[in-house]
């Protein structure tokens, strides 16, 4: 595709979750930064989100109610509070990030103008004046449809910082996971919550390089969780390569 | 004059609050809507039963994460149905052949909820709309949005079901959407006035 077309006729098979991974990685990269797509793209979920009505209706029977309700008795009540017994509170856990990100970000921001922060939401590695990187993160449209991120890593890959904005906020039984990911090896990373603007940072940490990583993801996981790859669905994700 | 879509939000914040009676309430208003969707992907009832029973502990549990200013809660819903399903689908690698999968494979029945019953003529006169507009699409138009749809197959998967090239199904797929957008605006702009 050429850089900065836009990308009109695959949107309506985007639309559909009808496109093959590389093209649907390409629409959702193109999207992150172009408005026009993104508008166009609403008009055709618009579409797929009314389709189920045409479906011919039919009845469950009665009896899967009574097995549900069943089912609910045995299911806990979405806890009002979230507990997490084991570890410190979340603000104090993230907030050794703020010393790493704040420093990156200034390096960034001072370095960097309009046009660069543009290659950055095109998913292009930007890399700063001291070898530090920023990677746009793709998100999931239909789990976080405004949702956005990046990755931090500095230039030796021993340190990084994830910045998510726009995640919708999770009932206090789930969790955002970070997961590293090589030769489809998950390694467990952070979890954390986001505020009412879907806003967060945490730092991010690995027995080795960030760099030996292909991959990153971030997925909703139970706050009890301890699967030692991925379980819940995906809501941003991105290669740590140079593309 | 109640505002069934509004009543929906209600009964999320409160099923997120942990008022099981709201998800009872949910429940009877969508029970319907879910098993249709199910049904119509995976055409199997037993398999769409636990999918629909799925569903509902889903948004039980997913309550506190709905954001009104997004979605009605019924498309909410129907997507969570759709894509469990295919998922369903794909696990036991099962999806439906390309002949058994149309929009119209599963019969009309009649209403017995009095949710459904009060709702039904402006639901009725939506689902005329959309399956009015599907049966302009011509037939092969209307068979690859269907695989798409109901299928969750990709383009190339498609054409190879179809065995027809891949421009081809591309362009069958791109025609389809743009007809139906253009022949359902309005519903599309009702239905998100109804939401607001």
């Amino acid at each position: 595709m050429e850089v900065g077309a836009h990308i009109f006729d695959l949107l309506p098979a985007y639309a559909l979750g009808a496109l093959d991974e590389a093209d649907a990685e390409l629409v959702a990269s193109h999207l992150a930064s172009c408005y026009l797509c993104r508008t166009e793209l609403g008009s055709f979920q618009a579409v797929v989100e009314v389709l189920p009505l045409a479906v011919p209706e039919a009845s469950p029977p009665p009896a899967l109610k009574s097995r549900l309700m069943n089912q609910m008795q045995s299911l806990r009540a979405p806890k009002p509070v979230r507990v997490q017994p084991a570890r410190p509170p979340l603000l104090q856990r993230l907030l050794p990030i703020w010393g790493f990100a704040s420093l990156l970000l200034i390096v960034v921001l001072t370095a960097s103008n309009l046009l660069l922060w543009r290659q950055v939401n095109n998913r292009e590695v930007f890399t700063g004046p001291l070898g530090m990187r920023a990677i746009a993160l793709n998100n999931n449209v239909e789990a976080a449809p405004r949702g956005s991120g990046f990755v931090l890593i500095s230039a030796d890959g021993e340190e990084g910082a994830l910045v998510v904005d726009a995640l919708p906020e999770l009932d206090p039984s789930l969790q955002y996971q970070v997961w590293l990911i090589r030769d489809g090896q998950s390694l467990r990373g952070p979890a954390f919550t986001v505020d009412e603007t879907g806003y967060r940072g945490a730092r991010i940490e690995a027995p080795e390089s960030l760099l030996s990583y292909s991959e990153i993801a971030v997925t909703i996981e139970p706050v009890e969780g301890d699967d030692p790859s991925p379980t819940g669905e995906q809501v941003l994700g991105g290669s740590l390569h140079n593309q | 004059m109640r505002n069934p879509a509004a009543d929906d939000v209600a009964l999320i914040e409160r099923m997120a609050k942990g008022h099981s009676e709201a998800l009872s309430e949910l429940y009877d208003r969508h029970n319907r809507l879910i098993f249709s969707v199910a049904l119509a992907i995976v055409g199997d009832r037993a398999t769409a039963e636990e999918i629909t029973l799925d569903v509902f502990v889903l948004v039980w549990q997913r309550a506190g994460t709905y954001h009104p200013d997004r979605s009605k809660v019924s498309t909410w819903l129907t997507a969570i149905t759709r894509h469990h399903a295919i998922d369903i689908l794909r696990r036991l690698d099962s999806r439906a052949d390309s002949k058994s999968v149309s929009w119209d494979h599963v019969q009309p029945e009649a209403k017995h909820n009095p949710y459904e019953v009060e709702e039904s003529v402006e639901l009725s006169l939506q689902r005329e709309r959309i399956q009015a507009a599907i049966s302009q699409l011509p037939a092969e138009q209307q068979e690859a949005l269907a695989l798409a749809f109901f299928g969750g197959y990709t383009h190339q998967q498609i054409s190879e079901r179809l065995n027809q090239s891949l421009g081809t199904v591309k362009t069958r797929i791109r025609l389809a959407m743009h007809k139906l957008r253009h022949l359902l605006q309005d519903v599309e702009e009702s239905s998100i006035n109804k939401s607001e």
